[in-house]
């Protein structure tokens, strides 16, 4: 067996493990040994991914105890995926804050490397428990995350943040128990069986167990009306923290692919025949919603918030739509706004530092120290945001939209609403970008400091890549149509995982 | 006998109990109602140990054990505030 | 390749200005047009092919699964546009060197003109309808880009700000209606779509998709009604106005009407339509630039007007209508660019753009004022200039109409009455700026501008007149080869004459300029009247009204939903939890009669004392530290509950836990109030109440269905089944906690161990003393000596019981997650009777190291198994009999329950140590009832 599947969550423990160890030691080791952690841990999922594309899913059960009994880790394309995608957003998020954000609080190296190994765990996981201490330990490492460098904002934001999540962990407890009082399992594949199996009595149970996880996923993914607990957080949040952030949404989304994607088959008689039409309207509400929001916002962060809602509002939209190719437009659309969104939140900070007092407050200020760098980042992450060709959002929302008319009884809702969603982003991006940039105020008498090449070469990396994502568009949708051909195929699923317990006891 | 002796501990226990928990919802101060609680907790080891002679299992002992050795623990610290100190400094 | 080529040289050529600015401004503008010179090279070279109707094509495959692809193609359309985006961006280049200002950064300017050129290229050579759609947008982001360009000025925001969201809001609708089209066609490439067009017109979808393309056009050329975005874009520098919005961007929208017309046209839909459309934009626009002040306004107004004429012919669409539309595009192109830059040679001469400010300045510019002039009759259509031949033109084809369109003279009657629109605001124009009496003073004295800007205009105006003159040899080849490609029928043998006889056509040029000039008279009684009291109904305004109300909107929707507080967050939560929940329940559940269950009747007694207390509990909920004896009491019942369902573990970890969590408590406590804040009683307690019955109901249902039929599962058999055998240990629950599950519990101690940093690095933050020295003066309170006393009995004690627990979890109850709870017990036992300096005196323990060595260790024992070729945390266990105590078993799980009670201890007491130092931080100091929120 490949053990290399461990080290997506075993290199980041040793790394907080040895920052904690060492915690009297100078902040540059830390540093060093961090990124020098991320980056293998990013080969890593990157050579996993490689496997999973190339082969059939790879499964691997801890402590020797055979699936369905034992905690199994289930390596198939979307879990690849994601893992390469928190890898990259990693990198860059810390890349970014060894340039002097991780100084301002403390612990700052071993939550980050506990908050990767978490997500990491959540990708891997094939056993519904597992996902929720997954779920656990990436929670609890993003509220000390949230809180890094203090004041009186964080702490506020950060509370809100912690108990809104902690009443989503209390339902997600109740729904597990109903998994297992319906199914007598705690195994995603097992479950999958079941399900096809099961008899009314457990179906009810099974039923409401399938919808209060649908509930948890929505609160994570920050779908209307669960989002409440976005907007101050991410507006909070220190940079590198709000960057490593913009994968968390996309943890929900993953849940529900997951879960109700593949467990249960989103067209299942167990989980109510109004499932992906609840997704549909829920989609269009928030992607709606989201932008709406980001329109009356006054500052950038709090815009840009918003507009992670919006974006998690179309991949729900894209999903409900069913199919795989509106799924693998989903996921495409995924990557693209993880990307995008963690590159903006950086670009963010950059703009609120050379401004002064205005900070990223919408209304005229003092020029930046760098406009043709910061301006032209800018106008690229505005378009990439808003989804103008030709950045990798274009595609995505195209990809979207053609998927859309496959269903003609829904493609003229759809379509209105993801367009005009687009033009609400698009005004209030050219909005922000003229107050920023072009309606200036006098000229402080100290110029800030222009941002080094430390800090702009992650945000460099990140729209890199989404160019690279819409340069190479046609590959990389064709990847992600395998992707959700294998993500929606239960019954191999059931086979892969289940076919292994030849067991080794 | 064993069985008769059982029903007149469980009863009498649980008579306390309710007794000790009126205690703890009248009050009418803080002492009265920490007094209350520390005598639930010597209840409770009585309850255990009932239960263990019903069961004739020693099973739930160490839960007993554990109630003697650090109930006060909490009783100790609730006096230390309600006389207005912090609890540990 | 070379048709890429012709792209790609602007694109990437964009670059090479602003690098150049550091050799100078003349650097930077020789390198812009260096970069056209060689696009026009590139694009030169094709065009002999291209004219003998063998234009090259390029084919790259992009997205496949979108049907995106980056197909290229020269053909008549695409020749006749290119040709003028490029020769007259040469011009523009030029103009541009000497117009722009020494404060305007010149080489920003170039390179966004450069990138414009190069999107707009992109446009009319695309040969996929997607691709059109990408190089659509870039061109309406690099317009907004240019009119921004004096950024400083609101006008120019403004105008930058409306045109991209007017353009943009076309973009999309373009993007959706060519996926409708494509979907419904099978296919993006325009060549195919052309010859799949009766199956198209037959299409259900056709019209809505016809609609959006549509909208995408006509926004693009500021037809009506989206007319009003243009004359707010001359807020830009005139170069920009001149190229873009009279000569090429604001043709895009023409220009795509005429590429899909092969594919789309010809439908009844269409006529009505794009005619309609056309004809109204015609007469509003020329009626409006009757009124405009300024002299780009005039002009602006004047550039819809004849893009609707040109609209309007694509929508008769019969073979002479369409050479009619592509042959005024082209002279349109000239004479208007050449107006524009005309008119931005006053406005930089003389320092005004306004009418009534200006008059007479053919004695002040006598080269520039023939020239406009005969642009000016160009635009008329006055004989014998491009302008005469194409109107005639146009005259000419509203009689022979293919639909029907009310009585036969309505629309010629109307085009003449544009026609005659035209010639007044022509005249307007000419006259009252060159002409007539000249102001006492001008802003700036004007004189003629440097050769720069006079070259192009009068190169432009030479193509009027040569055009003019010669149309056969001149316009006619590309003219009908542009035609051909733009038309689903048959184009061939076009002839251009400037006289045809007595034609009805000539009879309402006659009309036209004569009623002009008539109108012209009367334009200084109307055009005040217009101004103060007959408010036109101004899109703009309009625009802004909206674009603000949703701001507005959404502020108080924000304001009204998501106020910051917590009730309404979980208020939310719950309410959608309870609908979602349980309207599945109520659709699923079955209609059965519950069968009565058998109760144990000394059950009863426990649970009325359970509720009891949480009933009062809850009732005290103000009374912080009463509440929290209650709950004390609560825990201690839960226990007995847990014990009367035979789970001994769990009440001994819950037992535990209890003195940790009082301790917690009160520390925080310490710093709030003792009563919490008085409610007024409102309408959110019986929101509040009807949701928590709401969920109570579900929860208690969902509950009800978990008891009245407990699951058979095959896994909790196996654990029974292997636990002894497979973990080599009785007590099951252990088992399953280090050994099954052990990777669960592996989480959850890093859960632990992570909540205890966080809030370490919380309380740092708050400003925790580094040095902690005991009060000068103890309290004798605060360290009681009977207390200390018995803490220093009980902490061996303690400990060996922490230890017995740990050692026989494995079979008993216990394990190392309570004998962690018990060490930390005792040892907080320590720090309550003596204080936290003496007691860190004695034993300082570093906490940080010591819960990263819990989960190193726990790790430790899963990694060793794979390092002997096993899963990992793979378990071991072996029995060894030794003498005198007999057989001892050994495993790998205690090294792990090792971890976990280290990682519990040191997370445990990290918290409370270090929340018990918060009272002395510097910054925080206990809150008053005054200042409590909720």
């Amino acid at each position: 067996m490949n053990h290399l599947i461990l080290a997506p969550i075993l290199i980041p423990a040793l790394s907080a493990v040895i920052v904690l160890l060492t915690a009297r030691a100078d902040l540059r080791l830390h540093r060093s040994l961090s990124l020098l952690a991320m980056l293998l841990s990013c080969s890593a999922s990157i050579a996993l991914a490689y496997s999973a594309f190339s082969g059939a899913p790879q499964v691997y059960a801890m402590g020797g105890w055979p699936p369905p009994h034992g905690i199994v880790f289930v390596l198939d394309r979307l879990s690849a995926t994601m893992l390469v995608l928190l890898g990259v957003l990693g990198l860059a998020a810390l890349l970014y804050a060894s340039q002097g954000w991780d100084a301002r609080g403390k612990n700052f190296h071993a939550l980050f490397h506990f908050q990767i190994m978490g997500l990491n765990g959540a990708f891997l996981t094939g056993d519904l428990f597992n996902l929720f201490v997954c779920f656990e330990i990436l929670l609890i490492a993003s509220y000390g995350l949230l809180l890094h460098g203090g004041g009186q904002e964080r702490l506020r934001a950060g509370l809100h943040y912690v108990i809104l999540n902690l009443v989503g962990s209390a339902f997600f407890v109740i729904g597990l128990a109903l998994v297992y009082g319906g199914s007598g399992t705690l195994n995603m594949a097992e479950l999958a069986r079941k399900l096809t199996v099961a008899s009314p009595a457990e179906g009810v149970v099974l039923t409401a167990a399938g919808l209060m996880l649908l509930f948890v996923f929505s609160i994570k993914a920050a779908a209307v009306p669960l989002q409440f607990w976005l907007p101050a957080a991410y507006a909070n949040a220190a940079a590198p923290v709000a960057c490593l952030f913009a994968i968390m949404t996309k943890v929900g989304l993953y849940g529900i692919l997951r879960i109700h994607g593949l467990v249960y088959g989103l067209d299942s008689p167990h989980i109510v025949r109004y499932a992906p039409f609840l997704l549909l309207v829920g989609g269009a509400v928030t992607l709606l919603v989201g932008a709406f929001g980001a329109l009356g916002s006054r500052g950038l962060r709090e815009l840009l918030a918003w507009l992670v809602i919006s974006s998690v509002g179309t991949a729900l939209l894209a999903i409900g739509l069913l199919g795989t190719e509106a799924t693998a437009a989903a996921l495409y659309y995924m990557v693209h706004s993880t990307l995008a969104a963690g590159a903006m939140f950086l670009l963010a900070e950059l703009i609120r530092e050379q401004r002064g007092s205005t900070g990223d407050l919408l209304r005229p200020g003092p020029n930046v120290t760098q406009p043709t760098l910061l301006g032209g980042l800018f106008l690229l992450g505005a378009l990439t945001v808003a989804g103008l060709p030709p950045t990798s959002g274009f595609i995505g929302k195209a990809a979207v939209l053609a998927s859309a008319t496959h269903r003609p009884e829904v493609v003229a809702t759809v379509y209105a609403v993801v367009l005009l969603g687009g033009l609400i982003g698009l005004v209030t991006l050219s909005r922000a970008g003229s107050v920023l940039f072009w309606n200036l105020g006098p000229s402080p008498d100290i110029q800030p400091r222009a941002a080094g090449v430390g800090r702009v070469l992650p945000v460099l990396l990140l729209f890199g890549l989404t160019l690279g994502m819409s340069a190479g568009g046609g590959p990389l949708l064709e990847l992600m149509t395998g992707v959700a051909a294998q993500a929606t195929d239960t019954s191999s699923y059931i086979d892969v995982v289940l076919r292994d317990s030849g067991g080794h006891r | 006998m064993i069985p008769i002796a059982l029903t007149i501990g469980f009863s009498a226990v649980m008579v306390s109990m309710f007794m000790a928990l009126f205690r703890l919802i009248r009050g009418p101060r803080l002492v009265d109602r920490i007094l209350a609680l520390d005598t639930l907790s010597i209840n409770a080891i009585a309850l255990l140990m009932l239960v263990g002679i019903y069961l004739r299992s020693d099973m739930f002992f160490e839960a007993a054990l554990l109630i003697a050795m650090l109930g006060f623990v909490g009783t100790v610290s609730l006096s230390k505030h309600a006389v207005g100190r912090s609890v540990i400094e | 390749m070379t048709l890429l080529l012709v792209i790609l040289i602007p694109l990437l050529g964009a670059m090479l200005p602003p690098l150049m600015m550091r050799w100078g401004r003349g650097a930077s503008a020789g390198s812009a047009i260096l970069v056209t010179l060689a696009a026009l090279g590139a694009w030169g070279s094709m065009v002999p092919a291209a004219l003998r109707g063998e234009g090259a094509t390029f084919k790259l495959p992009w997205i496949p699964a979108l049907g995106l692809n980056l197909s290229l193609t020269l053909d008549g359309l695409a020749l006749l546009f290119s040709g003028l985006i490029l020769g007259i961006g040469l011009l523009v280049v030029l103009y541009a060197k000497d117009y722009l200002y020494k404060s305007d950064p010149m080489g920003r300017f170039f390179a966004y003109l450069l990138l414009f050129m190069g999107a707009m290229l992109g446009v009319v050579l695309s040969a996929n309808l997607l691709l059109t759609v990408v190089f659509w947008e870039l061109t309406s982001i690099t317009s907004f880009l240019l009119i921004g360009f004096w950024g400083h000025r609101a006008d120019a925001r403004r105008g930058a700000r409306m045109a991209l969201t007017i353009t943009g809001l076309g973009g999309l609708c373009f993007l959706g209606g060519a996926l409708l089209l494509g979907h419904l066609a099978g296919t993006f490439e325009i060549a195919e779509l052309t010859s799949l067009r009766d199956s198209t017109l037959s299409h259900g979808w056709y019209v809505p998709a016809l609609v959006l393309i549509l909208l995408g056009a006509f926004t693009k050329s500021a037809q009506f009604p989206f007319q009003f975005w243009l004359p707010q874009a001359m807020a830009a520098p005139t170069p920009v106005s001149s190229y873009l919005h009279s000569a090429t961007m604001v043709k895009a929208g023409v220009f795509l009407i005429a590429r899909l017309h092969p594919a789309l046209g010809g439908s009844e839909v269409w006529f009505y339509l794009v005619g309609g459309v056309g004809l109204a934009t015609l007469l509003v626009g020329a009626f409006l630039a009757n009124l405009a002040y300024d002299l780009k306004g005039l002009l602006a107004y004047s550039t819809v007007s004849h893009l609707g004429l040109i609209v309007a012919l694509l929508g008769i669409g019969t073979q002479y209508a369409v050479v009619a539309a592509i042959f005024h595009i082209l002279n349109h192109a000239l004479f208007k660019a050449s107006l524009f830059m005309s008119a931005g040679i006053v406005d930089h001469q003389a320092g005004t753009r306004d009418l009534r400010s200006l008059g007479g300045l053919w004695r002040l510019l006598p080269f520039t004022a023939p020239l406009a002039l005969i642009a000016a009759a160009a635009m008329a259509g006055l004989p014998p200039l491009n302008g005469f031949l194409s109107k005639e033109l146009f005259l000419e084809q509203t009689l022979e109409l293919p639909f029907a369109a009310g009585p036969w003279w309505l629309v010629p009657a109307l085009a003449t009455l544009g026609a005659l629109l035209s010639m007044g605001y022509a005249v307007r124009f000419g006259v009252n700026t060159f002409l007539g009496p000249q102001p006492k003073t001008f802003p700036k004295p004007p004189i003629e501008p440097p050769w720069g800007m006079r070259i192009p205009v009068a190169l432009l105006v030479a193509g009027c007149v040569a055009i003019g003159l010669l149309p056969d040899l001149l316009g006619a080849p590309i003219v009908e080869l542009a035609a051909a490609a733009s038309s689903y029928l048959e184009v061939e043998g076009v002839h251009f004459a400037l006289w045809h006889g007595f034609t009805p056509a000539l009879l309402m040029s006659g009309i036209a300029i004569v009623g002009g000039v008539g109108l012209w008279y009367l334009q200084r009684w109307f055009v005040p009247v217009f101004d103060q009291s007959i408010p036109l109904p101004s899109g703009e305004r309009l625009f802004r009204a909206t674009i603000a109300g949703l701001v507005d909107l959404s502020r108080s929707a924000k304001r009204a939903f998501h106020p910051g507080k917590l009730q309404t967050a979980i208020a939310w939560m719950i309410l959608s939890v309870v609908l979602l929940v349980g309207s599945a329940l109520l659709v699923k559940l079955p209609r059965w009669t519950p069968s009565p269950a058998d109760i144990d009747p000394s059950l009863l007694g426990g649970v009325a004392l359970l509720l009891l207390a949480i009933g009062a509990a809850l009732y005290f909920h103000r009374r912080r530290a009463v509440s929290l004896a209650i709950l004390g009491a609560v825990g201690l019942l839960l226990s007995m509950g847990f014990v009367y369902l035979s789970a001994p573990d769990l009440a001994l970890t819950q037992l535990s836990v209890e003195v940790s969590t009082i301790v917690l408590m009160l520390l925080a406590l310490h710093l709030l109030p003792a009563q919490s804040v008085k409610e007024r009683v409102g309408l959110h307690h019986l929101r509040d109440g009807v949701l928590a019955l709401g969920a109570a109901v579900v929860v208690g249902t969902l509950t009800w269905l978990l008891l009245i039929d407990p699951p058979t599962s095959a896994t909790s058999a196996y654990y029974l089944a292997q636990s002894k055998p497979g973990g080599g240990g009785t007590n099951v629950v252990n088992v399953i906690l280090v050994d099954f599950r052990g990777f669960d519990t592996f989480g959850e101690v890093i859960v632990l161990g992570i909540a205890a940093l966080g809030v370490y690095a919380m309380l740092f933050g708050m400003g925790l003393p580094t040095r902690w020295t005991r009060p000068e003066t103890p309290d004798e309170s605060a360290y009681p000596l009977m207390l200390g006393v018995v803490a220093r009995v009980l902490l061996p004690l303690a400990l060996v019981v922490g230890i017995y627990l740990f050692l026989r979890g494995h079979n008993e109850p216990g394990g190392g997650f309570v004998a962690g709870l018990v060490f930390s017990a005792a040892i907080i036992l320590q720090y309550l009777a003596s204080g936290i300096g003496w007691t860190q005196h004695k034993m300082n323990i570093p906490f940080h190291p010591l819960i990263a060595l819990g989960i190193f260790v726990a790790g430790l024992t899963g990694v060793i198994a794979i390092a002997f070729g096993q899963p990992f945390l793979r378990s071991w266990f072996e029995y060894y009999h030794v003498p005198i105590l007999g057989e001892i078993e050994l495993a790998s799980a205690m090294a792990f329950d090792l971890g976990v009670t280290l990682t519990v201890v040191g997370g445990l007491l990290m918290v409370l140590v270090n929340l018990s130092k918060l009272p002395r931080s510097t910054s925080v100091r206990p809150l008053t009832l005054a200042e409590e929120e909720d």
